[in-house]
C-alpha cells in the first residue's frame, strides 16, 4: 500500500519541538505547583535542586515563547501565498461533523468525512496556541514581576501564578486524555501513530480518517479545506476557533443527551 | 512481699533522709575551708581563681542538697585530687565535665552547639555550663522566663537591647507573658546553631510557626492563624521549602524568609508606624531584593490571607474560573473519548458475532 506524505520537514520539527519542550516543563513546572510530596523531592533531588529546576524551565519557556513567533511568523508568511486556505481554521462546519461524528457513535446516522485536519485536531491545536499563548504571558509575567507590576498593576502577578499553575495543569490533563488516547490507545493507530515522526500515512488510513483531502489530492472536485488564506480570514478563523474551543467540549453531552431523548420517544408506540 | 513492703518504704525514706542529712554533714566540713571569702588560687597563666562558696548562694540553689563531693568526687580526701589549673581554659574544661556526669544529654547537646565550637576554637569568651547556670549558686534558669532572655543579654548586650524594644521583649519583660519567645525558644538551649548558616536560615519559617502556626497561640494574641500556610504556599515560601531539601545547594538563600520582612530581633506589630511591612513602608522593604519595585508592586503580595472576591479579585477570579473551566473540559473529552470506546467496543462484539 502506498503512502501519503501528509507533514512536511517543518511541521515534524515542530511537533518534535514541542513534545521536548512540554516535556521539560512539565516535568519542571509540576513539582513546582504540587509540591510537598515524595515524587516532587524526587524529581527535585534527580535535577538538581529547585535552582537547576527553574532553570531549566525558564530555559524551556524561552524556547516555547520562540518557538510560537517563528510560527506565527511562518503562518502570517503563508498568507501571500497564492492559493493557500487555512486549513485549521475551525468552522461551524467543525461543529456539525463533531455532533454527526458521535452520533455515529453512538450508532446514528453515517460517519463524518474528514479534511486535512478533524475536529480533535483542531480543538487541540487550538488549545495548545491559546493555552500556549496564556502561558508565555503569565510566564514572562512571573519572571518579570517588578516590570509587570509598573504597567499592569501588582495583583496581576498572583493572578499570573494561578492562571500559570491552572492552565498548565489542564494542558497537561488535555495532552492525556485527548492527545495520548487519540494517538496512542486509538486501536487504528497503536501503538503508536507516527504519522508527525514521519511525515507519511497509508492510504489506508487516509481513506478512513482523511477521505476529503485523500479525494482532492487524487484530482476529484471538492470543496477547499478551508477559508482562503487572507488576513481577514485569519483574523476571524481565530475568534472562530476559540468560540470552537470552548463548546467542543460540550458536544459529547450535547450527542449523549440527544440519543437517549430520542431512544425514549422511538420507543414509544 | 505484703509484709516486706511498708519495710522497703521505710528504708527508704530513711535512705533519703540520711542522704539529706549526709550532705549537710560532708558540706559543712568542706565549707569549713571553702566559706573563707579570701581562699583562691593562681592558675598556671598567672589568673587568680577564689575558691571560695557562699552558704548562703549554696543552700538556696538547686544543688543545696547533693554533696559537694557528688560533683567533686574525691574531694573528700586531704590533700584534694589533682585539677588542671595550668591555666584558665584548663581549669573551666575540667568543670564543664563535671556537669556531664549528671546532665549528660544537656552536656552532648551543648556539643553540637555553636558555642562550645568557638571554644574549640581557643574563644574562651564562649560560655559554657557555668556561664549561664552558674558554678555553686544554680538556681532553674527559666524561673522566671525572662531570666533566659537576660542571661544571654550578659554577653549578648546589643542584641538583647534591640529584643528589648519588640514586640516579643516587650511582651516578654512588660507583662511575663508566655506566649511570646525568649531566646533559647528560637535559638535553642543547648544545641545552638550558627544562625548565620544556610540550614538555620531556611529553618526560620518552621521556627515561627512553632507560635504562629498555632491556632490557640493565634486566637489568643488576635494573629491570623494562616500566615504560615499562606507564606508557604507563596512564591517565596515554595521557594524556601524547596532550597530547603536542596542538599548543599548554594550558600546564599534566593528567596525572602519571614525574618526578611519582619525582622528578627527587632520585629514589631505589623501595624505599627516603624514596621518594615506597614503599607507605608512595604515597597522599601519589596526593595530591598526587588530593587526596581514601584509603588504598584506591594499590591503583588495578599499580605498573608487567602484569595477572595473582598481582598484579591483578580486572583480569586482567575481560581474560580478554572474550577469551572478544568472540569467541563477534562470532563467533556473524557465523556467523548468514552463514547468513541463504547462504540469500539461494540464494533468489535458486533464483527465476532
Amino acid at each position: 500500500m502506498s503512502d501519503f506524505v501528509r507533514f512536511t520537514r517543518r511541521t515534524r520539527l515542530q511537533h518534535g519541538s514541542v513534545l521536548l519542550l512540554f516535556g521539560v516543563l512539565s516535568v519542571t513546572g509540576f513539582p513546582q505547583k504540587l509540591f510537598p510530596g515524595a515524587w516532587t523531592d524526587a524529581i527535585v533531588g534527580l535535577l538538581g535542586g529547585i535552582d537547576r529546576v527553574r532553570l531549566l524551565h525558564r530555559g524551556a519557556g524561552f524556547a516555547f515563547a520562540a518557538l510560537c513567533v517563528a510560527h506565527v511568523a511562518a503562518t502570517l508568511a503563508e498568507l501571500r501565498r497564492p492559493g493557500e486556505v487555512l486549513t485549521m481554521a475551525a468552522t461551524r462546519q467543525d461543529v456539525v461533523d463533531a455532533l454527526s461524528s458521535l452520533r455515529h457513535e453512538l450508532g446514528d446516522g453515517p460517519a463524518s468525512r474528514f479534511d486535512r485536519f478533524d475536529y480533535r485536531q483542531k480543538f487541540e491545536y487550538w488549545g495548545l496556541l491559546f493555552g500556549g499563548l496564556l502561558m508565555i504571558g503569565t510566564g514572562f509575567v512571573l519572571l518579570y514581576p517588578t516590570v509587570a507590576a509598573r504597567f499592569l498593576g501588582g495583583q496581576l502577578i498572583p493572578a499570573a501564578k494561578a492562571a500559570h499553575s491552572n492552565e498548565g495543569l489542564m494542558a497537561f490533563l488535555v495532552v492525556i486524555v485527548w492527545h495520548m488516547v487519540h494517538v496512542i490507545l486509538s486501536p487504528q493507530v497503536f501503538p503508536v501513530d507516527r504519522a508527525i515522526f514521519t511525515g507519511r500515512i497509508s492510504t489506508d488510513r487516509m481513506e478512513h480518517e482523511h477521505p476529503l483531502e485523500l479525494a482532492r489530492a487524487r484530482g476529484e472536485d471538492v470543496p477547499p479545506a478551508g477559508p482562503p488564506a487572507t488576513v481577514r480570514n485569519l483574523a476571524l478563523a481565530i475568534v472562530q476557533s476559540a468560540m470552537f474551543a470552548v463548546v467542543m467540549p460540550a458536544l459529547g453531552v450535547v450527542a449523549l443527551g440527544d440519543r437517549l431523548w430520542r431512544g425514549r420517544k422511538g420507543a414509544r408506540p | 512481699v505484703r509484709r516486706l513492703a511498708p519495710a522497703l518504704l521505710l528504708l527508704l525514706v530513711a535512705t533519703v533522709g540520711a542522704d539529706a542529712d549526709d550532705a549537710a554533714d560532708v558540706n559543712e566540713e568542706c565549707l569549713a575551708c571553702h566559706a573563707d571569702p579570701d581562699l583562691s588560687t593562681t592558675l598556671g597563666d598567672g589568673a587568680l581563681q577564689s575558691l571560695t562558696v557562699d552558704p548562703a548562694a549554696y543552700a538556696a540553689s538547686k544543688h543545696a542538697r547533693r554533696r559537694c563531693t557528688d560533683c567533686h568526687p574525691g574531694f573528700e580526701e586531704q590533700p584534694h585530687p589533682a585539677w588542671d589549673t595550668s591555666s584558665r581554659p584548663a581549669y573551666r574544661a575540667t568543670y564543664h565535665e563535671l556537669c556531664k556526669r549528671c546532665h549528660p544529654q544537656q552536656h552532648a547537646r551543648a556539643e553540637d552547639g555553636v558555642h562550645f565550637r568557638l571554644l574549640a576554637q581557643g574563644d574562651q569568651r564562649a560560655p559554657f555550663c557555668t556561664d549561664c547556670h552558674g558554678v555553686h549558686d544554680i538556681e532553674a534558669p527559666d524561673e522566671p522566663r525572662s531570666r533566659i532572655s537576660r542571661t544571654c543579654g550578659r554577653c549578648h548586650t546589643a542584641v538583647a537591647a534591640v529584643y528589648a524594644e519588640s514586640v516579643h521583649g516587650r511582651a516578654l519583660l512588660g507583662s511575663g507573658d508566655p506566649d511570646v519567645p525568649v531566646c533559647t525558644d528560637c535559638h535553642r538551649p543547648h544545641d545552638i546553631a550558627d544562625p548565620s548558616s544556610r540550614a538555620w536560615k531556611l529553618g526560620t519559617p518552621d521556627t515561627c510557626a512553632r507560635c504562629h502556626g498555632d491556632p490557640a497561640v493565634a486566637a489568643r494574641h488576635g494573629m491570623s492563624p494562616n500566615v504560615i500556610k499562606t507564606y508557604l504556599a507563596d512564591f517565596h515560601g515554595m521557594t524556601a521549602s524547596l532550597q530547603r531539601r536542596q542538599a548543599g545547594g548554594a550558600p546564599g538563600v534566593a528567596t525572602a524568609l519571614c525574618v526578611d520582612c519582619h525582622g528578627i530581633h527587632d520585629i514589631v506589630k505589623v501595624d505599627a508606624a516603624s514596621s518594615p511591612v506597614v503599607r507605608e513602608r512595604l515597597v522599601q522593604t519589596c526593595r530591598k531584593c526587588h530593587g526596581d519595585a514601584t509603588d504598584s508592586f506591594p499590591a503583588a503580595w495578599m499580605s498573608h490571607y487567602d484569595p477572595s472576591f473582598e481582598r484579591s479579585p483578580l486572583v480569586a477570579g482567575v481560581l474560580f474560573f478554572y474550577r469551572l473551566i478544568i472540569p467541563y473540559i477534562v470532563g467533556g473529552l473524557l465523556l467523548q473519548v468514552g463514547i468513541h470506546a463504547w462504540s469500539l467496543f461494540l464494533a468489535r462484539r458486533g464483527s465476532v458475532a
